[in-house]
């Protein structure tokens, strides 16, 4: 389960003011749900996944992951989440094979373990013909599906996927989707952020809309589809001047 | 499947050592100049060295070949002279003494054709014989010889002594007959003769002695700085390359703490850097071996095999502690930087920097012991003192200091990568924007640590600068390096437009409890300079530096000749004005930021005494000021003012001044002049129950 509560978060710009990247943020995402975050550039998406990731620290508020803190329990987070960004890369000159079995190692799976996982997720995520070729030689799709695979190698209990589409073709953007579809299924709470929300709105069960670091909007696939114009209408509708909460 | 809540310790950083390795050895630019460049340096460096001490030597050789000598003579005796000549020839052909030319030709001519001769180079010299030079000879006169040269071909200087060996011989000959003449024994002449047993001491052609510590120092240098270079793309690669990737992010995600990811890092970088260093010393020993051969025969290296065996293993130690700093040292530099770019370029500078440091350890006068615990210079005198053949008792002590303050360096800058790699603003700020330096920035509280070191190198260039030109008048000198000092401090201040209330503490010390601070601070300052001489005289003796000598000779004649107010300003008053605003006010602003943690805060004072004890530029006078500007540090944040530190720097300098004006015999001038020998008793004890009670109440009045 992932959970924010009041959380913020506050930055001091060059010219001295406060910017309040994230304000009071509360929201929660159970297992077995995949929920999406929906908001223009800057207005605190990612700000909020770091938050989640432990990236960042929280001015205020708190979240909780599966159970642990991420003020109080860091590490515990990070044994318990899969972050994965569209920032977020692969080392250029390891094979996904031992970038896999890199980031198993620091997870503390034991080498036994690790001889089942990695052959099992490279097959999942297709990456097995090219276990063995080095990261800065494959597609962007391919190092998209090696990030995913270190963001699950230790078999998180919560995803949180800021724009994990960006840069992959229609095909490549499907497969991921697809995957992540089945990892809901095996009851994990996922959180995901894209700015196409065609690629999501009949795979999210629910949304968040987020706008000038704080939630706007939020409602269930149905509700999010009876508005308006949709997902996209509703989206509008809150982000734009005017718009009531 | 499950992973365990808790990791063994030193699990992650094993993981992360691995990985960061595999991915260095993976690269080609590490590999090249890790493992290719030293290789293929060195030999180029030897085969020029050698090259061009061969053409030296050959030179020296062409140079000392003796030539030939033709002399013209003319006059009435020419012709007996010239037959003088020959004989002189066939004495000395067996053993001919020093300077004697290849071939002699003595032809007598007539006076015209002698100067045709000189002119057209046939002949180096002419000289005439007039009537009877051959029997003043014989006799017991002296003959003058005039040795006419040609102003069209003047005579070489080798050809000159050429010319007087003849003439020395002539005359020995000559002195010969004469004794033969007179019925004396040759003995008569040569009351002593040596000779050399168990062969002749002549048959080196040359020595290496003076050439091989030279090139010994220059090669220690070199593998400073290629050992140091051996972290160079490893460590951009380490943090400032991962950020750049994207792949930092993945690792901040991992549970590891900053602390066990960049000491991973460290251990990958300090492994690759140890390779360098191998291979550097490999290079080393396969181009020596090289260069025997390349030598001319008789070579004499003056080098003993056991003092080269034990002193390549103190080297080699020695360099492991000057690897970890060299990695740790990258590693801190680039931990600030947002891309590869960005960290090459703080490096490089950094780079040249260390270079420096290395290289002074061979300026003249430069002491190995004083050196020890100071990272890259300690470790280039540690060997190069193993190679002059030092004790081995020195030796071990030395290298043992030189591993433990290597040791804290690296725990020290490891200390300061963690932090930076935990700092959000510098892990998510995006490259620097060009031209910012030129923007002005927004007004703030208080300066950044970046404005800080910068501040820091601009004054301490300045005042480097101004040594140079400043007048050894100490009433001249004085203001202008404290000019140098606050002068660039005001117009940066003007520039940031920080607030000088809070950068530089200009507020009451300890709100209502201003008098403890104000009080304290003048008895811990009087107390830590009487207790500060002691402990170093105590623990260097009397000896100083010939310029440690030179500036105390100045003080005491400053203290003497001029009236005490002056001295009282320069000495005292500007001092602790201007170097307090400057170190404990915009340095100890800069690095301790606004409401510093305690580790911060440690590190901010520790990082200010350092530059406070690097500015005053005489290594004997470090330890000492280093302490004080810890104090004068601790002082400021305890109370938040400055007030307390300028006190106590005026009553730390005035205490010479105090001595001196109050000793009508003679006895505080020999303490101002650092002279102990006739401390009273009670003073020490005294200085230290001031200086404990100044602390306790500066402690009394610190910052709720």
């Amino acid at each position: 389960m992932i959970e924010a509560a009041g959380l913020s978060k506050h930055f001091r710009a060059a010219d001295g003011t406060v910017v309040k990247a994230v304000d009071g943020v509360s929201f929660v995402v159970a297992p077995g749900e995949m929920v999406g975050l929906l908001g223009a550039n800057g207005v605190g998406k990612t700000t909020t996944m770091r938050l989640l990731a432990t990236l960042l620290k929280p001015t205020a508020g708190t979240a909780r992951i599966a159970g642990c803190d991420v003020l109080a329990d860091p590490l515990g987070v990070r044994r318990r989440l899969g972050y994965l960004s569209a920032t977020t890369g692969v080392p250029d000159r390891l094979t996904p094979q031992e970038v896999l079995e890199s980031f198993g190692r620091l997870h503390g799976l034991e080498p036994a373990a690790l001889t089942d996982r990695v052959p099992a997720l490279l097959d999942a995520l297709g990456l097995t013909s090219c276990a063995a070729r080095p990261c800065g030689r494959l597609s962007t799709g391919q190092r998209q599906r090696v990030s995913l695979g270190r963001a699950l190698i230790h078999d998180p209990p919560a995803l949180v996927l800021d724009e994990p589409t960006s840069g992959l073709d229609i095909v490549g953007a499907r497969d991921l989707l697809d995957l992540l579809e089945r990892l809901r299924g095996e009851g994990r709470s996922i959180l995901i952020s894209t700015h196409r929300l065609h690629e999501i709105e009949r795979r999210c069960d629910r949304f968040l809309i987020i706008h000038a670091g704080r939630i706007v909007a939020a409602g269930s696939r149905a509700e999010m589809a009876a508005a308006p114009g949709g997902l996209e209408g509703a989206f509008f509708a809150a982000v734009e001047p005017g718009a009531e909460l | 499947m499950t992973a365990p809540n808790t990791l063994p310790w030193g699990r992650a950083v094993r993981v992360i050592a691995r990985r960061d390795l595999l991915e260095f050895v993976r690269d080609r630019r590490t590999l090249f100049v890790t493992l290719l460049m030293p290789m293929a340096m060195y030999p180029v460096l030897a085969l020029a060295s050698t090259l061009g001490l061969r053409t030296a030597l050959s030179d020296q050789e062409a140079r000392q070949a003796p030539r030939l000598l033709a002399i013209a003579l003319s006059g009435p005796d020419a012709e007996p002279l010239a037959i003088r000549l020959e004989q002189v020839v066939a004495t000395v052909a067996d053993q001919p003494p020093a300077d004697w030319p290849a071939q002699l030709t003595a032809e007598p001519v007539p006076a015209r054709a002698a100067q045709q001769q000189l002119d057209d180079g046939t002949a180096d010299v002419w000289i005439d014989a007039p009537a009877g030079t051959v029997a003043a000879l014989d006799g017991r006169g002296t003959v003058p010889l005039e040795a006419r040269v040609s102003a069209l071909r003047p005579i070489d200087t080798r050809r000159q002594r050429h010319l007087l060996a003849v003439v020395r011989a002539l005359a020995e000959d000559a002195r010969r007959q004469r004794i033969e003449a007179a019925g004396l024994p040759p003995s008569v002449l040569e009351p002593v003769v040596l000779a050399f047993a168990g062969g002749s001491p002549f048959e080196s052609v040359a020595s290496m002695e003076g050439i091989l510590p030279t090139a010994a120092g220059g090669v220690l240098v070199l593998l400073a700085l290629l050992t140091a270079t051996g972290a160079f793309y490893p460590a951009i690669d380490a943090l400032a390359g991962e950020k750049e990737r994207g792949t930092i992010e993945t690792l901040l995600l991992a549970p590891a703490t900053a602390g066990e990811i960049v000491t991973g890092k460290f251990l990958a970088i300090w492994g690759v850097t140890l390779a360098s260093l191998l291979v550097n010393a490999l290079s080393i020993c396969l181009t020596s071996l090289v260069l025997l051969r390349f030598l001319p025969a008789g070579i004499d290296l003056g080098v003993d095999a056991a003092c080269l065996t034990s002193a390549a293993l103190v080297t080699l130690v020695g360099y492991l502690g000057l690897a970890a700093v060299a990695a740790a040292t990258c590693l801190a530099v680039t931990s600030g930087a947002r891309s590869g770019k960005e960290a090459q370029n703080t490096l490089t500078p950094v780079i040249l920097l260390v270079s420096g440091l290395a290289g002074s350890a061979l300026l003249p006068g430069a002491d190995g012991g004083a050196l020890a615990a100071i990272p890259f210079a300690g470790q280039v005198a540690l060997a190069r003192d193993a190679l002059a053949g030092a004790a081995t008792s020195v030796l071990v002590f030395r290298l043992a200091l030189s591993l433990g303050a290597a040791a804290a360096a690296t725990w020290l800058l490891l200390r300061g990568a963690a932090a930076a790699l935990g700092d959000e603003e510098l892990l998510f700020r995006g490259p620097d924007v060009a031209g910012s330096l030129l923007t002005r920035p927004a007004p703030r509280s208080r300066p950044t640590p970046m404005q800080g070191f910068a501040a820091a190198l601009v004054a301490f260039a300045a005042l480097w600068y101004v040594q140079g030109i400043a007048p050894t008048d100490l009433a001249l000198a004085v203001p202008i390096q404290q000019a140098a000092l606050v002068l660039p401090l005001i117009a940066v201040v003007l520039w940031q437009r920080v607030d000088p209330v809070t950068t530089f503490g200009l507020t009451a010390p300890g709100g209502h409890r201003w008098p403890r601070a104000v009080v304290g601070g003048v008895f811990a300052g009087a107390g830590l300079f009487i207790l500060g001489a002691t402990a170093t005289l105590a623990l260097r003796g009397t000896h100083l530096s010939p310029a440690a000598r030179d500036l105390a000779e100045r003080i005491m004649g400053l203290l003497l000749d001029r009236p005490w107010w002056l001295s009282g300003l320069l000495i005292a008053l500007l001092p602790a004005i201007c170097e307090e605003l400057f170190f404990r006010g915009w340095l100890l602003a800069a690095f301790a930021g606004e409401r510093p943690s305690r580790r911060r805060a440690v590190a901010a004072v520790l990082l200010q005494a350092a530059a406070f004890a690097g500015f005053h530029l005489l290594p004997e006078r470090m330890p000492q000021t280093f302490l004080l500007g810890v104090v004068l540090g601790w002082m400021t944040l305890a109370t938040g003012s400055l007030v307390p530190a300028v006190l106590a720097h005026l009553a730390h300098n005035a205490v010479p001044l105090v001595l001196v004006a109050l000793a009508a015999d003679g006895h505080g001038q020999r303490l101002a002049a650092g002279d102990t020998t006739t401390l009273p008793g009670w003073l020490v004890p005294a200085a230290a129950g001031a200086a404990i009670a100044g602390l306790a109440l500066v402690h009394a009045a610190r910052r709720q």
